[in-house]
């Protein structure tokens, strides 16, 4: 197909004209970073005896 | 070459035993059956990693030869089965379900494949995963080298994950049992969504050794089959102290009769899971699956779980401990190549967790084991459904929380599966009904190494119920 300059000045002034086809970016590794602080928020909650030994045995 | 006949794909361990033993058919024809079945149907669920067609002849050999000699080695002589591809077999891929290990292969076994080889059961194919057993979290059923575990029943469902391929493939008949892993949940969901019975056992009763290490303190090894007393004999050949898994308990598991009458056994529940917060088209099974288990004798009470936030802190361990084993794989840039952007993000992120999250963490759980060990003196075990309905569409996003029941519903023994994973806790699934065309389940969880008392209740469960017994058609 042939565009005579006027045509194809149109299309690409229209094309200029035409709203950005973009999604919003999603940043996965800062929701990741989110969902461990909001774990830590929700440790933070809970006060611990000082004696209180991390489970690191598991023997019944 | 024997025929072998159709009905041996949905028998148990002890049927397809004495069958063996009385000469019906030969085991290496059995063998070659299951794996040629498992090699061409596999694929339609996405349940198969890797075929294992001619070593299953050759192991089948064998045990006829020691069946000829009368060498009986129990009950999963000749019996075939898969195993979740994040268990090592020498000489062959191991993938983790993962593409940057696509290429891995180890020299030497799992040890739980060599005892389950030391009995006499014929290893028939690796079964497909969710990659790295899901650990960064995961948002779609795609996030497996293998595409999504489609369910038996439906394959616009999921088949639960991360075991994905071992549940389907006991539920399709495939295999006579599998073994899978959870971490937390990882069998504990596709036995529920595909309608098998699944163990994990308490932590440290089963060695992983050979096994993909996602979290030290929360890997546990167990199995799939098609009843409880199924899983009660793989468990007693895989169970038992290995100087090579540094968490080995030591102890052995033997599958006998639990001591003491069901009757006086008194079960905790909470009505309410079984009610408001279950997915209404599950409710009714629920409630017919409560009067059922109330007819093995046990005595149901309302009880509630301590108090703890379960999901933060089994999120925490999770990621400090994963961010240690796969590292390089996140440092190196490969980790780009997972198929799932949330579990490649939850990897990366992992990396930055403070130590003093993961310790704060772990002593809290120190908290979770001591309140259960009082719990368990009021309780021999807790009930609470596997899950709160049937399988998810196969294209549902998976971290957008799922159903939720309305607000101001009591929390039931909510955090179930994360608060048995922290304190080490068994739990066997039982199949318990339909919803929607799809099996239902629930989970009895009991005190550590408490096994033989959850196989009790679910032998009788199954007694009196043949949920189990259902298996889906072949489309």
């Amino acid at each position: 197909m042939k565009l005579t300059r006027r045509q194809l000045a149109a299309v690409v002034s229209a094309t200029a004209l035409a709203p950005a086809q973009t999604t919003a970016p999603v940043d996965e590794t800062q929701a990741a970073r989110d969902r461990l602080k909001a774990n830590s928020d929700a440790l933070a909650q809970h006060d611990l005896p000082p004696a209180t030994e991390p489970a690191f045995r598991f023997k019944a | 070459m024997a025929t072998i006949p159709n009905d041996v794909f949905f028998a148990t361990v002890i049927e397809l035993n004495k069958r063996l033993t009385a000469k019906e058919f030969k085991a290496e024809d059995l063998a070659r059956a299951f794996a040629e079945r498992l090699a061409q149907l596999g694929p339609r669920y996405n349940a198969l990693a890797l075929p294992l067609v001619q070593e299953a002849r050759r192991k089948g050999k064998a045990v006829d030869h020691d069946l000829k000699i009368d060498r009986l080695r129990g009950p999963l002589q000749g019996v075939p089965y898969g195993a979740k591809d994040l268990l090592a077999y020498a000489g062959l891929p191991t993938t983790w379900g993962a593409k940057p290990y696509a290429g891995q292969v180890f020299n030497y076994n799992a040890t739980v494949i060599d005892k389950l080889d030391t009995v006499g059961a014929v290893l028939t194919g690796k079964l497909a995963m969710v990659e790295l057993a899901g650990g960064g979290g995961y948002r779609y059923a795609s996030a497996s080298l293998t595409g999504p575990g489609l369910n038996p029943w439906d394959r616009t469902r999921w088949s639960g994950g991360s075991s994905s391929g071992s549940a389907a493939a006991v539920a399709a008949g495939l295999v006579t049992f599998a073994l899978g892993s959870e971490t937390s949940g990882s069998i504990v969901t596709p036995a529920s969504y595909c309608g098998v019975t699944g163990l994990r056992p308490t932590y440290g009763l089963v060695s992983r050794h050979g096994a993909m290490a996602l979290s030290w303190t929360l890997d546990k090894i167990g199995p799939f089959a098609h009843t409880a007393e199924d899983c009660g004999q793989v468990l007693q050949a895989i169970a038992g102290s290995d100087s090579q898994d540094p968490g080995s308990a030591g102890t052995s598991f033997y599958n006998v009769p639990y001591a003491r009458p069901l009757k006086e056994l008194k079960v905790g529940y909470a009505a309410v899971d079984f009610a408001g917060r279950a997915q209404e088209s599950a409710r009714a099974p629920f409630q017919a699956a409560l009067a059922a288990i109330q007819e093995t004798g046990v005595t149901l009470v309302e009880t509630r779980l301590p108090s703890f936030p379960y999901g933060p802190i089994l999120s925490t361990v999770l990621a400090a401990e994963q961010a240690s084993n796969f590292e390089q794989l996140i440092t190196s840039g490969q980790v780009d190549q997972l198929a799932d952007a949330v579990q490649i993000a939850g990897l990366k992120a992992s990396l930055e967790l403070p130590a003093r999250d993961y310790l704060k963490a772990m002593r809290l759980r120190r908290l979770i084991q001591e309140e259960f060990r009082r719990l368990f003196t009021e309780v021999d075990a807790l009930l609470a459904p596997g899950r709160p309905g049937p399988a998810t569409k196969i294209d549902a996003p998976l971290d957008r929380g799922g159903f939720q029941p309305p607000a101001g519903t009591p929390p039931g023994l909510q955090g179930i599966i994360q608060a048995g994973n922290l304190a080490g806790l068994p739990a066997l699934v039982l199949p318990c009904g339909f919803a929607d065309n799809l099996p239902v389940a629930f989970q009895l969880v009991g005190a550590p190494f408490s096994e033989n008392l959850l196989l009790a209740i679910g032998r009788e469960f199954q007694a009196h119920t043949d949920w189990h017994k259902k298996h889906p058609p072949e489309t």
